[in-house]
């Protein structure tokens, strides 16, 4: 779950609450879902969440969410937005990222906190919503720092080389209609000027295609260069990986930003900064969009003039940010059945104004129901149900009477678990000790350390149903037969007294292409007699005994078993059927588990005993 | 009158005049001295004997002390050596004094340390010279080991302290018993006591031949501690999801079963779990090597990538994620028991569900987690969900208090929460006995008709996944849940665990 860390003071000045104090603000904020986790070194509070409310991986969002619920704000807020002066155009760019939003923000004036506080939920939001980069990853640039061409589409660096005189040209800052993008859009590569104008480009190149200085760096680098001679490279080298070109960034002067791995330095943001273009590339429009609302209200909650950018793609025009509310319909009827209560309709609109959402009521086919307008950093909010958790939360769920649902059903076990339960109560009435093992184990102690080879036709010589890239070499596949973890718990308890006669009625599973998983699973019942006098025939005396209580016929015609001693090894026949195997445990079995006394034992499959 | 054996001898051996130890009594009488202390307070309580108490200080030698003894203290033969090389003139070179006192290993290091600190001579720029002074004949430390070795007496403590500290001597404590006869133990010795006729195990032939009658039976000491005896318990995790499973059917619920290696459509597409969530990444679960599962039912698999894409209802959104059945097909270990609460609700396992129901397993999930005191890779999950017309969170919390209050814990906080597949969502928390820390034991709510939709359920249903070690944390305080389940388990505390009823 995200973890934010929040400037108590920050957050009472944004919140309009200069008075209150760190214990009140840490239960507001509990009552909001947020749990304090601790403090960092320089007193800032760390808050856990769910990541639904995204819109609170700042501390921005976060006094959003107190002033509704301290009533100090009500229903929805949407930033107003000024027209656009800048288009991000979007040719030739790389299949597998065909998408970008963008935006500007002016008069942010940057300081220390500003800063940080845009650095953290950058990086939180790249976490969760943008799949760390993969879907939607975020570039926040120094507006003053950038050129904007006041050109038309200029499509290659060559043609760029050469247009020295149109660079100063175009200086007017009217607004550009909107209209004239899709013009433009019909007939490229006139060279005809657009008055006001500013365009960036969003393009594919090759990988060693141009050069950079990239942040943190000194020296400029191709895009291939930074991925494996820079740390942030490093990281993200594979998100590029399968790529043919690489997403790139131009302005007038040249390359500034390789999304999703790294910006340049030229545009680097710090506390003079005062107007910002924040552009994010992504898998998904709808997904970079919302990740760039939220940024969007943040930087308005910290007096930023939000300006909108013409996205200018090569067959449609886009005007972004989109900060545009949805509607969903609610009824009464659900919200009381839900919760559990009785409220009147006058209440649950105030409920969801103290929400951050705006409910009017509305009598669609004879029902009262509440017609519900969502803001867009609400990225949750996916059907009506998610508006009665928050008339819930608003109402506090602690408010709430717990009460035993008036239902009556009638309860009980199935066969296998009644059937566990028996067997593993006459083991225990036998003298063992019932044990409970990991069901993954790795191929060395389920064979190797058994003397048993992979794929052989004995107990526990399955083949394995390996784990995948697994991260732990203990635990590489699931376990073929029980009586390894049992060798292991022997041996880890050496200096433990004896006898120790130990037995696990558990999961065993192989691999067995017939099944529908590809894997045949079942319960088997081991067991291990570890003593100095240990012997054939009180493993036998204990198995007759188990193999009685449950009515079944046991028969122990010889066999041969890699991990028991020849001569001393014998088939658990139950009804005629083999079911597993009994014996003393090879002397090479006991030498390689560190035991210094014999242990004899047995394994079955539990089904034989039903 | 007649007493038992060792009374008898006792009596007999002790005297009025001279207090004698247990010790000294046993050597007369040939009685082991447990028996004859035992004795001892017998016959006191009858008034025969008076018993006086006295505490010393017992020392020995160590195995290291008795080595100094007999080849003298390494810092003395050093000391003996350097003299020899004439180091009391001039300084020696160190190396060669450690050689011809014939130090090795730790040894040197010993010498070389009490060498400087008793003050025998100085270490300077690897040369040693001997304080002339010195005689190594008469050092304490040597003297007391010898006396101790001889059981003398020693008094200087200081002496003693330090050679406790070097292990060179243990110091115990050791309880001697003295015994006096008193004026009735005298009278009764005049008036004559004799052993009575004692057996000690009672015999087959002693039962039958009717001898039993005439004989006195041995007395044990009752109070003294057995041989530890073997025997079996159920597991202590498992005994907890018994009693789990014993409430659970108590308060109406089913159990449920069903594969732990499952396509991934049943473990999180059923759950409207979108595909590029972050608990769906390899790092997360455990993918097996095995082929996709061929067989899933089609039209349900339709409706789960139906609500995925479009969400379900007039209103509804789905999600903005990339869907492919192919990965909906690919089989892992289940990382929550939920995917058998899909294929029930789904019809698949028990065929179509009418409410009312209310179903639960106990059952093994796996997640690839850091191994450390409170989560395993593999944990128990106690699902349940119950199916009704309508259901709020007023029935969900209900339940919850119902449930762990048959457990001893009435604490239950619930902490609004979100899941993907539920909706409100409650997380719960509940209080570490010994730790007073707050767990989390769990996660719950009404299932998303996202979910239900597409299963062709109608109605609502509550569920939750609670985790089985965090209950068994809770009742019996333990804090290394590693201690208890899997091969690392530690015999000794399965064995000797309380037992909760």
């Amino acid at each position: 779950m995200p973890v934010v860390d929040v400037d108590p003071d920050e957050l009472r000045e944004l919140a309009g609450y200069e008075a209150k104090s760190d214990a009140e603000l840490r239960e507001d904020l509990f009552a909001l879902g947020l749990e304090f986790e601790g403090e960092t070194d320089d007193g800032a509070f760390q808050f856990e969440f769910a990541p639904d409310r995204l819109d609170r991986l700042s501390v921005e969002g976060i006094a959003r969410s107190l002033r509704y619920q301290y009533g100090d704000a009500r229903g929805v807020y949407v930033p107003s937005t000024n027209d656009a002066e800048w288009t991000v155009e979007v040719r030739d760019v790389p299949d597998e990222r065909p998408y970008v939003t963008a935006a500007v923000v002016r008069g942010v004036d940057m300081t220390e906190g500003k800063l940080e506080s845009l650095i953290q939920l950058q990086e939180k939001l790249h976490a969760t919503m943008g799949r760390k980069r993969a879907k939607g990853a975020i570039g926040v640039h120094d507006l003053a720092m950038l050129k904007g061409r006041s050109a038309r589409a200029q499509r290659s660096a060559d043609e760029r080389a050469t247009s020295e005189d149109r660079r100063s040209s175009g200086r007017s800052r009217g607004q550009r209609p909107r209209e004239d993008g899709e013009e433009r859009g019909d007939d490229p590569g006139t060279g005809e000027e657009k008055d006001g104008s500013k365009v960036v480009s969003y393009t594919g190149i090759e990988p060693d295609g141009d050069r950079f200085v990239p942040l943190d760096a000194e020296t400029d680098m191709t895009p291939a260069e930074v991925l494996t001679d820079h740390p942030t490279g490093d990281t993200y080298a594979d998100l590029v990986a399968d790529y043919d070109s690489y997403p790139a960034i131009y302005d007038e002067i040249g390359l500034f930003s390789f999304p999703p791995v790294i910006n340049g330095r030229r545009t680097e943001v710090d506390e003079g900064s005062r107007d910002l273009l924040i552009e994010m590339t992504g898998t998904d429009q709808w997904t970079v969009d919302k990740m760039l609302a939220i940024v969007c209200y943040a930087l308005d909650a910290r007096g930023g003039r939000i300006e909108e950018v013409t996205i200018d793609y090569p067959d449609r025009e886009l005007v972004r940010p989109a900060l545009d509310t949805r509607t969903k319909t609610v009824t009464h009827d659900r919200i009381e059945t839900t919760l559990g209560i009785d409220v009147s309709g006058e209440d649950v609109v105030d409920l969801f104004e103290r929400s951050g959402l705006d409910a009017s009521e509305t009598d669609g086919d004879g029902e009262t129901a509440y017609e519900v307008t969502i803001p867009p950093y609400r990225v949750d909010v996916l059907h009506p149900m998610d508006l009665v958790d928050d008339v819930g939360r608003a109402y506090g769920f602690n408010e709430l009477a717990p009460r035993y649902p008036d239902v009556s059903t009638v309860g009980g076990r199935h066969d296998r678990s009644k059937l566990e339960r028996s067997v593993r109560n006459a083991l225990v009435g036998l003298g063992f000790e019932d044990l409970l093992n990991f069901h993954m184990i790795s191929e060395d102690e389920n064979y190797e350390r058994m003397r048993v080879a992979p794929g052989t036709d004995v107990l526990g010589g399955g083949a394995p149903v390996a784990i995948e890239g697994p991260y732990s070499e203990a635990y590489t596949m699931l376990r073929t037969w029980a009586l390894p973890s049992l060798a292991m718990v022997l041996e880890n308890n050496t200096h433990r007294q004896y006898p120790q006669d130990i037995a696990e009625v558990g999961f065993a599973a192989e691999r067995d292409p017939d099944a529908a998983s590809g894997v045949a699973e079942r319960r088997t019942v081991a067991a291990a007699l570890a003593r100095t006098d240990a012997s054939y025939e009180d493993a036998k005396a204990r198995l007759q005994r188990l193999a009685s209580a449950f009515g079944a016929d046991l028969s122990t015609p010889p066999t041969e078993h890699p991990s028991f001693i020849d001569g001393r090894a014998a088939e658990v026949r139950l009804d005629g059927e083999p079911a597993g195997v009994i014996g003393e445990l090879h002397p090479a079995v006991l030498v390689e588990h560190d035991l210094e006394l014999p242990v004899a034992a047995f394994e079955f499959d539990l089904a034989a005993l039903a | 009158m007649k007493l038992p054996d060792t009374q008898v001898a006792l009596l007999n051996a002790a005297s009025a005049t001279d207090s004698k130890t247990v010790a000294q009594l046993s050597e007369a009488t040939g009685e082991n001295p447990e028996a004859l202390a035992g004795a001892a307070f017998d016959l006191e309580a009858q008034g025969f004997v008076a018993v006086e108490e006295r505490t010393d200080d017992r020392l020995a030698l160590t195995d290291e002390g008795d080595r100094y003894r007999e080849a003298g203290l390494p810092e003395v033969r050093l000391y003996r050596a350097a003299d020899a090389a004439g180091a009391t003139d001039d300084p020696v070179s160190m190396g060669r004094v450690i050689g011809d006192a014939e130090l090795e290993g730790p040894t040197v290091d010993i010498a070389l340390t009490n060498f400087a600190r008793k003050g025998l001579g100085d270490i300077e720029d690897g040369a040693l010279s001997a304080d002339p002074d010195i005689d190594p004949e008469s050092d304490p430390h040597a003297a007391a080991l010898a006396a101790i070795a001889d059981g003398e007496e020693v008094s200087d403590d200081p002496v003693v302290d330090r050679l406790v500290e070097r292990g060179l001597v243990d110091r115990s404590e050791r309880v001697e018993r003295a015994v006096t006869l008193t004026d009735d133990g005298v009278t009764a010795l005049m008036e004559g006591v004799e052993p009575a006729e004692t057996v000690g195990q009672l015999t087959p032939e002693l039962l039958t031949s009717g001898e039993w009658e005439d004989v006195e039976f041995a007395e044990y000491n009752v109070e003294a501690d057995a041989e530890p005896a073997s025997g079996g318990r159920t597991h202590i995790l498992r005994q907890t999801a018994e009693s789990v499973k014993d409430t659970l059917v108590g308060m109406g619920f089913q159990e449920m079963e069903g594969p732990h290696a499952d396509a991934d459509f049943w473990i999180n597409d059923a759950l409207f779990m979108p595909q590029d969530h972050p608990a769906r990444t390899h790092w997360d679960r455990f993918t097996l090597d095995t082929e996709p599962m061929a067989d899933l039912p089609t039209e349900l698999v339709a409706r789960v990538e139906d609500a995925h894409r479009n969400g379900v209802g007039e209103d509804g959104e789905g999600y903005h994620s990339p869907w492919s059945e192919e990965f909906a097909r690919e089989v892992a270990l289940r990382g929550h028991t939920t995917s058998l609460s899909m294929r029930y609700l789904s019809g698949e396992a028990v065929g179509e569900l009418e409410p009312p129901q209310r179903w639960f397993s106990v059952e093994k999930v796996y997640r690839n987690d850091t191994l450390d005191p409170t989560h395993l890779l593999e944990f128990f999950q106690i699902e349940g969900w119950v199916m009704a017309e309508d259901l709020s969170v007023r029935d969900l919390m209900g339940t919850f208090e119902e449930f762990y209050s048959q457990f001893g814990i009435t604490d239950i906080e619930f902490k609004p929460h979100y899941n993907p597949y539920t909706e409100p969502s409650f997380e719960l928390f509940g209080t570490h006995p010994k730790t007073g820390e707050i767990v989390e034991i769990g996660n719950s709510g009404i299932f998303r008709e996202e979910v239900l939709r597409p299963l062709g359920v109608e109605c609502d249903v509550m569920a939750w996944g609670l985790a089985l070690e965090r209950l068994l944390m809770l009742m019996y305080g333990f804090e290394d849940i590693r201690d208890v389940h899997g091969t690392l388990c530690d015999l000794d505390l399965l064995r000797n665990v309380e037992v909760l009823a």
